[in-house]
This record gives structure tokens, C-alpha cells and sequence, in this order.
């Protein structure tokens, strides 16, 4: 088919061929579903039963992970909007020596690993009660959006055009009130793409959640369900549908967000991989 | 009204001596926004970087500093026939990484870049290994391959390639980790990739297809120099993606068989909470800081060269 063709036909062979090549990299995750939906060893259910998930959530601890899991993240979203928004209000807005200092320091911190500051974290937090404490983790994982978080946000309210400030400094209103009145109430989607990114980021973590959490009952989800699989390598079918719960969230917010916010900043949420 | 002042006063109109006292205040209220976040920044990385810099000077465990030893720990971790050799698999493993997870990414950013039925779909499902949090593709591969019993070891042997120990062989656990990588990586390649793509300009691709200007050559002659600085800063991001790593090589094989497949990074987990040495970790995980920060400046430096050309 050539481009000076006028009458283009659909490209069906294209599809096939991205059919196959995607059936083959997302098998290992088609596994992940099917095996969840097996019946269990020694029951005499034949096709897809939803048993794992109800053994899941009865016998094990599954439910208070998952609770940890929403909790933190969702605790880690809000609280990494708090403190991004405004930040990203001034790399966004002020200009000068300090402000350059200010966004050096938030692009430094972002290329540290973090396994540097875990360890003497990890000792800090001891002191103060807060290693196997969900409290501890969240306010690590706001840390840890938080460069990414403030660009996000100064990226956003650069689009927004200054005018509506002027005018509303000029009608009386403060730096502050204007910042939350003004700027704020017309960046939804910037702060829904800042919140979605924290989540997921607390959402996925594993390290952090390996380091410093240490009994059951505070585990998130990915910690707890390493454990679970750990415990049980043979019996795949609960282990895989505790991976589904923990897929899900991820999976729907990309689905149903792709089309609404640039999938490269939300995806940034994942960076590190 | 002071403040409109000082936005007035910003723009060069004077207004009378109010207007300095409006600037502070708004210098005052921005700095104020600032607060929160150079707070955080400060407890939360700034402190502990500091904290670690004088542990990575003692001998001590966790809670228990032990002597000062100077810089003991790192003459001692250069000593290391284990840290060299951590070196050595993370070099492989960000290479791997970093080059693997382009050409796949790139490759499939190339085969969507026409339209064809499903493409919208194709783009979202291609990121699907990126986006599942690592616990559960970590835990799909492990069924995929861990055991002799496992499927893909099983269909291997069926073909005949004899048995293949993925995870139990140093040199196959070293590949499959690399493969896995990859896979993991691959879509963030692919939406980076892609967006430099569509941002060429159609006709220009157009005009070299009707002047008889094949595949390939426009591959390497249009779409390679036109997409390079995208390349690089995917490259660089990449390297420090793969570099800082823990999960991905943890989950799979935890490091081993012996040590194989241990990076700096793993290395330095391990020393800290299994072996309980922390000085000696954090000095690991200062030497690949340090490491790092010099690779970017010096990339940071290529990419100026590149497109000042």
C-alpha cells in the first residue's frame, strides 16, 4: 500500500501480527487470571470458579492487607498533593536564585537511590517508633513522589494562563488565596494525575514496604502477598488470585484514565522500573 | 491592593513606596508554599544522606554505631572479589536493560505507527507488564519457569533443547533477569519512543517513500537522527531505572544462584539486613550514588554536544 493510494484499506495483517507478538509478551499475565480461576486441588469443580478469591478472603489476612494497601496509598496521594501543589505553584510562578536552588534540589533527590536514605531512615525511624508503622511508610512514599509530583504540578499550572491571578491580586486578593481560589479550582487534572501517580507509586512499592514493615498485621498487599506465596508455592490458584486484587487498581486506572490524562505522567508514577 | 501593586511594580510602573513591602509579602507567601516540600525533602533525604555518609564510616550494626574506621569500609568494599563482581552484573543487567528494552520498545513503537484496526487497544495492552505492580510479574515468571516442572522448562524440553535450569543455572538465571528486565522496561520504551515518532513530520516520511527511499535506509538515515535526542534521554533515564533496581532481580532470584545475579544494589540490601553491616552497605550504595552522578553529568554533557550539531 503506498500513500498515494487514496482508498486505504485496513491493515488487518498489522493486527495479526500485534496479536501474536501480544499474546506472547502478556501470556506470563493471562496465567496470572487463568490460574486464579482454576478450581482448587482436591475439589471436583471442573471450569472457572471464583473459590480462590472466596478462600482468600476467608482464611487469610488477605482483606487486612488489602485495607493497609488502599489506606496508605490513598494517604500518600492526599498528603503528596499537599505538599506538591503549592511547591509546584512556585517553580511554576517565581523566579530567581532561590527558586533555581529549589528545583536543582527537588531533581537531585529524584535520582538518589533510594536505598541510600532507607538505611539511616531505618535507624531514625526506630527512634522514633515508626519502623512497622504504617504512618513510617506513608510519609516515605510522599517523599518519594514528591520530585516527580511537584513537576507535575508546575507543569500543569503553567497552562493556566496568568491573567486570572493578575486580575484577582488586582481585585485585593492575596498570594495565598489567590493560589487556592484561582489556580487550584482550575487544575483538576492536575491534581487528579498528581494523586494517581502517588497512589500507584505507594500502590507498587515493594522495598520500602520490605524494609520497614514487620508483622502481619501491618503488611500492605505486595508484602504480605509475597509472604502468602512464599508460604505457599505449590497452591497457586489463592496465591494468583490475591495477584489479581492486587493488579486491579493499577490495570483500571490506566483503562479508564488513558484517554483523559497524558499516559507519560501518570506512567512516570511507575518510573524506577 | 498591595499586592496588585506588586505585580504592577514587577512589570517596571512605580507605585509609591507600598510596593516593597508588597514584594516581600509575596516573597514570603511563596517561600511559604515552598516550605512544606523543603521540609520534607530535608528529613526525609537531605538528613539521612548525611546520617549515611558518617555510618558508612563505622563498623557498627544497625542500632550500635561500633568505631569509627575512616574510610575503612570503602578500601574494604574495593577489596571485595564480591563487590567486583556485583559490578560486573550490573553492568551486564543495565546494558541488558537499557538496550533490550529499546529495541523491543522502539521496534513496536515503529510497527504502530500506521493505523491499523486496534491500534488505540494494542497501546494501552502493550503496557500492561509495566503498569502490574512487580509482585505479581515477578510471581507469574516464577510459575513460568522456576521449577523443572514449570511450563516453559517443560515445553524446552519437549523441543528437545534437553533440560534448562532458568533460575537454578548462574549463567541461565543471569539471562532470564536481563529477559525479565526487559520485559518489565520495554513499555516505558515504547511510550517514550512512540510520542517521538508521532512528533515527526508526516510529510517529510511521505516524501522520502515517493522519492523511492527504502525501509531501512529511512530508518537509519531519517528516523534514528530525528528521534536521537529522545534516545538519549531514555537511555540515561533507563540506566538509572536498571541501576537503582531492587525488585525486579530480589523477587526473581533474590540474587543468587551464588551471587550471580546480585547488583550493587541488592548487594547493598543484603549487607545491610541480612548481614547487619551497615556502614559497609551504605558505603556500597554511596559508591553507586557517586557512580551514577558522574555517568549523568557526563551524558547530560553528550546530549549538549548532540544537539548543538
Amino acid at each position: 500500500m503506498t500513500p498515494t493510494n487514496p482508498k486505504k484499506r485496513p491493515d488487518w495483517a498489522r493486527t495479526i501480527l500485534l496479536l501474536i507478538i501480544s499474546t506472547v509478551l502478556l501470556s506470563p499475565l493471562c496465567a496470572v487470571f487463568w490460574l486464579s480461576l482454576r478450581p482448587r486441588l482436591g475439589t471436583d469443580i471442573a471450569g472457572p470458579t471464583f473459590t480462590n478469591f472466596v478462600y482468600i478472603f476467608r482464611n487469610t489476612e488477605v482483606l487486612l492487607w488489602l485495607s493497609n494497601s488502599l489506606g496508605v496509598s490513598l494517604i500518600a496521594a492526599v498528603c503528596s498533593l499537599i505538599v506538591a501543589a503549592p511547591a509546584g505553584y512556585v517553580l511554576s510562578r517565581a523566579r530567581g536564585r532561590a527558586v533555581n536552588a529549589f528545583s536543582l534540589t527537588i531533581f537531585a533527590v529524584q535520582s538518589l537511590p533510594v536505598i541510600v536514605f532507607i538505611i539511616p531512615l531505618f535507624v531514625m525511624f526506630a527512634q522514633v517508633s515508626l519502623v512497622d508503622s504504617l504512618a513510617g511508610v506513608a510519609i516515605i512514599y510522599v517523599a518519594t513522589s514528591i520530585s516527580v509530583a511537584c513537576w507535575m504540578m508546575a507543569a500543569y499550572f503553567d497552562s493556566i494562563p496568568k491573567d486570572l491571578e493578575e486580575a484577582a491580586w488586582i481585585d485585593g486578593c492575596s498570594v495565598f488565596t489567590t493560589f487556592v481560589r484561582i489556580v487550584l479550582r482550575n487544575s483538576l487534572p492536575g491534581i487528579l494525575s498528581v494523586m494517581i501517580f502517588s497512589f500507584l507509586l505507594a500502590w507498587n512499592d515493594y522495598l520500602i514496604a520490605l524494609v520497614f514493615l514487620r508483622s502481619d498485621s501491618q503488611f500492605t498487599l505486595p508484602i504480605g502477598l509475597q509472604t502468602f506465596f512464599q508460604q505457599n508455592q505449590t497452591d497457586w490458584g489463592p496465591v494468583m488470585a490475591c495477584a489479581v486484587i492486587m493488579m486491579l487498581p493499577p490495570i483500571l486506572v490506566f483503562a479508564t484514565l488513558n484517554r483523559f490524562f497524558s499516559v507519560g505522567g501518570v506512567g512516570g508514577s511507575l518510573a524506577g522500573r | 491592593m498591595t499586592l496588585g501593586t506588586a505585580k504592577i511594580d514587577k512589570k517596571g510602573t512605580r507605585f509609591g513606596n507600598t510596593a516593597l513591602s508588597a514584594t516581600q509579602a509575596r516573597r514570603l507567601t511563596l517561600a511559604g508554599l515552598a516550605l512544606p516540600s523543603i521540609l520534607l525533602m530535608v528529613a526525609i533525604n537531605g538528613y539521612p544522606i548525611l546520617f549515611a555518609a558518617f555510618q558508612s564510616m563505622y563498623d557498627g550494626s544497625l542500632l550500635n554505631w561500633g568505631e569509627f574506621v575512616g574510610f575503612g569500609n570503602y578500601a574494604e568494599v574495593f577489596r571485595d572479589p564480591a563487590f567486583w563482581r556485583a559490578v560486573r552484573f550490573t553492568v551486564i543487567f543495565t546494558m541488558a536493560g537499557v538496550l533490550g528494552s529499546w529495541a523491543v520498545g522502539f521496534g513496536l513503537a515503529l510497527l504502530m505507527l500506521k493505523p491499523f484496526p486496534g491500534r488505540a487497544l494494542f497501546r494501552v495492552l502493550l503496557l500492561l507488564p509495566w503498569i502490574v505492580p512487580i509482585v505479581v510479574s515477578s510471581m507469574s515468571w516464577n510459575w513460568l519457569l522456576a521449577t523443572p516442572y514449570s511450563l516453559l522448562p517443560q515445553a524446552v524440553e519437549a523441543i528437545g533443547l534437553g533440560r534448562v535450569m532458568f533460575l537454578a543455572d548462574p549463567t541461565m538465571a543471569m539471562i532470564t533477569v536481563c529477559v525479565f528486565k526487559v520485559w518489565i522496561s520495554y513499555p516505558f520504551m515504547l511510550m517514550i519512543m512512540g510520542g517521538a515518532l508521532q512528533a515527526i513530520d508526516k510529510n517529510v516520511m511521505e516524501a522520502a517513500e515517493v522519492d523511492g527511499c527504502s525501509g531501512l535506509r529511512r530508518l537509519r538515515h531519517m528516523i534514528l537522527p530525528m528521534t536521537a535526542r529522545t534516545t538519549y534521554i531514555a537511555w540515561i533515564l533507563m540506566v538509572f531505572f536498571s541501576v537503582n533496581d531492587f525488585p525486579t532481580i530480589y523477587l526473581l532470584t533474590g540474587g543468587g544462584p551464588l551471587s550471580s545475579t546480585t547488583t550493587l544494589i541488592v548487594m547493598a540490601y543484603r549487607t545491610v539486613f541480612q548481614d547487619f553491616l551497615p556502614g559497609y552497605g551504605v558505603a556500597i550504595s554511596f559508591i553507586v550514588t557517586i557512580a551514577l552522578v558522574a555517568l549523568s553529568i557526563f551524558l547530560l554533557r553528550q546530549i549538549r554536544k548532540s544537539s548543538l550539531q
